[in-house]
């Protein structure tokens, strides 16, 4: 066990590595201290408008959907070594020429990707709290607890989604029946208790009353979570021996209009037959947005009227940019490098096929603005959800190209998409704290995201294509 | 063949991957109607060179023009009139060979597809997994989907890197003799392999690369009249390891 799982680590290690150097790698994890350490120092000040055990729930809920984004990337089903893998031929698919079954590959898999993104996003959050807790007041042991608890929810999210995604693998039936019984149950512990199950959380549990019993009863329920997955881990193709009729030609037919339909109705398929649409719209956007939306609900009070929408929207739009990524796992350049296509030409498409995707956000928008009362704030909370996804993506595309869920490792590229995101975030941010309409004027995020892209084109287009 | 057009002609072309050389200082022509196998053992820079002719990668150094068009300022025009094999298969995952070959036509602006395709299906004996998904397909069934994509626009020159590599023997047969039929109907073909029996058997001319430098260029006829073998050729040259 031990040998595949540390060369599965070091493997993953030279991967990121490799690509853009030992030393920029090496400072991601040093950064997210560093945002951590400098963060904490505020702390006081956020006391002032928000509630501590407020913030505390925000934390764990960002660290929840860091473990549901971690877990949802390419652990969907059947196809997930080869999403992940694939063409790449890692040990992920290599090791499966030795005397090893599928399960015990994956669950090698599995526990290195937990180990490696821990030591990548959660420990050094939680070690920078903990070295500023001597500034700040806060004592060793909350410090320590609160570290304890954001793995506890980091891995929560990861093995969920793992446990979701392997049911999804094998029946789409049993899914829905599992998210209908959760659903259900969610309303009955509400309507019993008349609390927000949200509160129930096991690691917020834990962080706010710290007993034994509490910190098993969460091991227990991530080690049965992360077994049944294991057990229900089903590698095989199921569709080795599948007969498709011809889906492109219809699709390309119904594109004249697009600036590369033969492009865009690849990637449609893409994402079709892999069963991405779905698995990515659950797992990768709608799970996450509704745990913040019900996280958020609970911070009502301290939102100016009708905030809590445009905060959701801006999180709608800043989720809704990773769909970019959606569309960019399935090839890499080397698929096209035989054809008279440019890497410009390929992020034109992809792009237009992230516009298709966009509906997704605004429908969500359109169904919290109704359920929430809000429906008069529709139109300024869509503007403002899609100009901040196409605003976060055009950032995406000139740093990252085609290759985003790996250049953004490179902390260069991860401390600029914080900067040039975060900053437009704050500004609309404080404007639709003024006045909520003032959300219609994030449509002038058109001009940089048009020139960003251009610029990317043109970045992309003069250095040698990534095979990655 | 004084008198043959220049199909490919690179000049001191170089590339370099961080501190490892894998092409230097390379001048190589091709001219039109010739099947053209650049020779090599594993890692001489075969692959790259191919990469560097058709503008998958650009040069540190040199220059290459194929068909007249620079392959570095304007890659998209090599890949537009060529056709190209590449080392490792990779046809889209989730397209199916037959949605794949309608993709290409696509990008290509090739009139006629259906017919052309069915053809291809049914010369390389694949018809039968023209609707399985790419994904799905053997080594073998998705190395003939690759050849069929490179050659259904009829391109004046085809590159390939290792064009037999996943073929049974009857397939072998059958390619060597298509790549034959083709450069006498006035086409070039440039291939990499290091199957060095398939290169005297099919090559009219070679050049044999050895640690990213050129070691030898010529007509294979050279060798045929002072009665020598490719192979033997070839192997005395690398164990040499210098200029003849």
């Amino acid at each position: 066990m031990f040998e595949l799982f540390a060369c599965m680590l070091k493997e993953e290690w030279r991967v990121h590595s490799t690509m853009f150097g030992n030393l920029s790698f090496a400072l991601f994890p040093i950064m997210i201290f560093g945002i951590a350490f400098m963060g904490s120092f505020l702390i006081p000040l956020m006391q002032v408008a928000l509630p501590a055990g407020n913030l505390t729930l925000i934390i764990h809920a960002n660290y929840l959907m860091l473990g549901i984004m971690v877990g949802g990337f390419g652990l969907l089903g059947s196809e997930a070594m080869n999403r992940r893998f694939g063409q790449a031929s890692l040990l992920a698919s290599s090791a499966r020429s030795l005397p090893l079954s599928e399960q015990f590959i994956f669950l090698n898999f599995v526990v290195k990707d937990t180990v490696y993104y821990f030591f990548l996003w959660v420990f050094p959050f939680g070690f920078g709290y903990i070295l500023a807790s001597p500034f700040t007041g806060v004592s060793w042991a909350s410090a320590l607890l609160l570290l304890l608890t954001l793995t506890l929810s980091f891995l929560f999210g990861l093995c969920g989604v793992f446990f979701l995604s392997t049911i999804y693998a094998r029946s789409h039936a049993a899914l829905w029946l599992v998210l209908l019984t959760l659903g259900v149950a969610w309303a009955g512990l509400a309507t019993i208790t008349g609390t927000n199950p949200v509160l129930f959380f096991p690691p917020l549990l834990l962080n706010s009353t710290f007993s034994w019993v509490n910190l098993l009863v969460s091991c227990a329920v991530l080690i049965l979570l992360f077994s049944i997955a294991i057990v229900l881990f089903n590698p095989e193709s199921v569709g080795s021996a599948k007969i498709y009729k011809d889906s492109f030609s219809p699709l390309i037919a119904r594109f004249p209009f697009m600036p590369h339909p033969s492009l865009t109705a690849k990637d449609i398929i893409d994402l079709y037959r892999s069963g991405s649409l779905i698995g990515q719209t659950i797992f990768s956007f709608l799970l996450p947005l509704v745990i913040i939306w019900f996280i958020l609900s609970l911070l009502g009070p301290f939102y100016p009227p009708h905030g809590l929408l445009f905060i959701i929207a801006i999180t709608t739009g800043v989720i809704a940019s990773t769909m970019y990524t959606w569309i960019t796992m399935f090839d890499s350049f080397g698929s096209y490098a035989c054809l008279p296509v440019a890497v410009s030409t390929l992020i034109t498409s992809k792009l237009t096929t992230f516009s298709f995707l966009q509906v997704l956000p605004c429908v969500f928008i359109a169904v919290v603005a109704l359920l929430s009362g809000e429906a008069a704030f529709l139109i300024p909370a869509v503007v403002l959800a899609v100009s901040v996804s196409f605003y976060a993506v055009a950032v995406v595309v000139w740093l990252c190209g085609l290759s985003p869920t790996v250049l953004v490792y490179d902390v260069k590229v991860f401390f600029l998409f914080l900067v040039l995101v975060g900053i437009v975030l704050s500004v609309f941010t404080g404007l639709i704290f003024v006045n909520p309409y003032y959300a219609l004027s994030s449509v002038v995020l058109a001009i940089p995201s048009w020139l960003l892209v251009q610029k990317a084109k043109r970045r992309w287009d003069s250095v040698d294509p990534a095979g990655f | 063949m004084p008198n043959m057009k220049t199909i490919i002609e690179a000049r001191e072309l170089s590339k370099n991957y961080g501190d490892v050389q894998a092409v230097n200082n390379v001048d190589l022509t091709v001219r039109k109607g010739a099947l053209f196998g650049l020779l090599g053992p594993n890692g001489s820079g075969k692959t790259t060179m191919i990469k560097m002719l058709t503008g998958q990668t650009l040069p540190t150094g040199g220059t290459a023009t194929v068909l007249g068009v620079d392959a570095q300022t304007d890659p998209v025009g090599v890949r537009r009139q060529v056709g190209i094999i590449p080392e490792q298969e990779i046809p889209p995952s989730f397209l199916t060979a037959q949605e794949y070959l309608a993709f290409v036509a696509a990008v290509r602006n090739i009139p006629d597809i259906e017919t052309k395709a069915e053809w291809w299906f049914e010369f390389l004996d694949f018809a039968d997994k023209k609707q399985v998904l790419c994904k799905d397909l053997s080594r073998g069934t998705r190395q003939k989907l690759m050849f069929t994509q490179a050659f259904i626009h009829e391109p004046e020159l085809a590159l390939i890197d290792e064009p037999l590599i996943n073929f049974d023997p009857i397939m072998q047969d059958l390619v060597k003799d298509y790549l034959t039929d083709y450069v006498k109907k006035g086409n070039t073909i440039f291939i990499s392999t290091h199957i060095l029996e398939v290169a005297e058997e099919i090559c009219s001319e070679f050049a044999i690369l050895h640690k990213g430098r050129l070691l030898h260029t010529g007509p294979v006829a050279e060798l045929t009249a002072r009665d020598e073998h490719l192979p033997s050729f070839f192997l005395s040259l690398i164990r040499k390891g210098s200029h003849v």
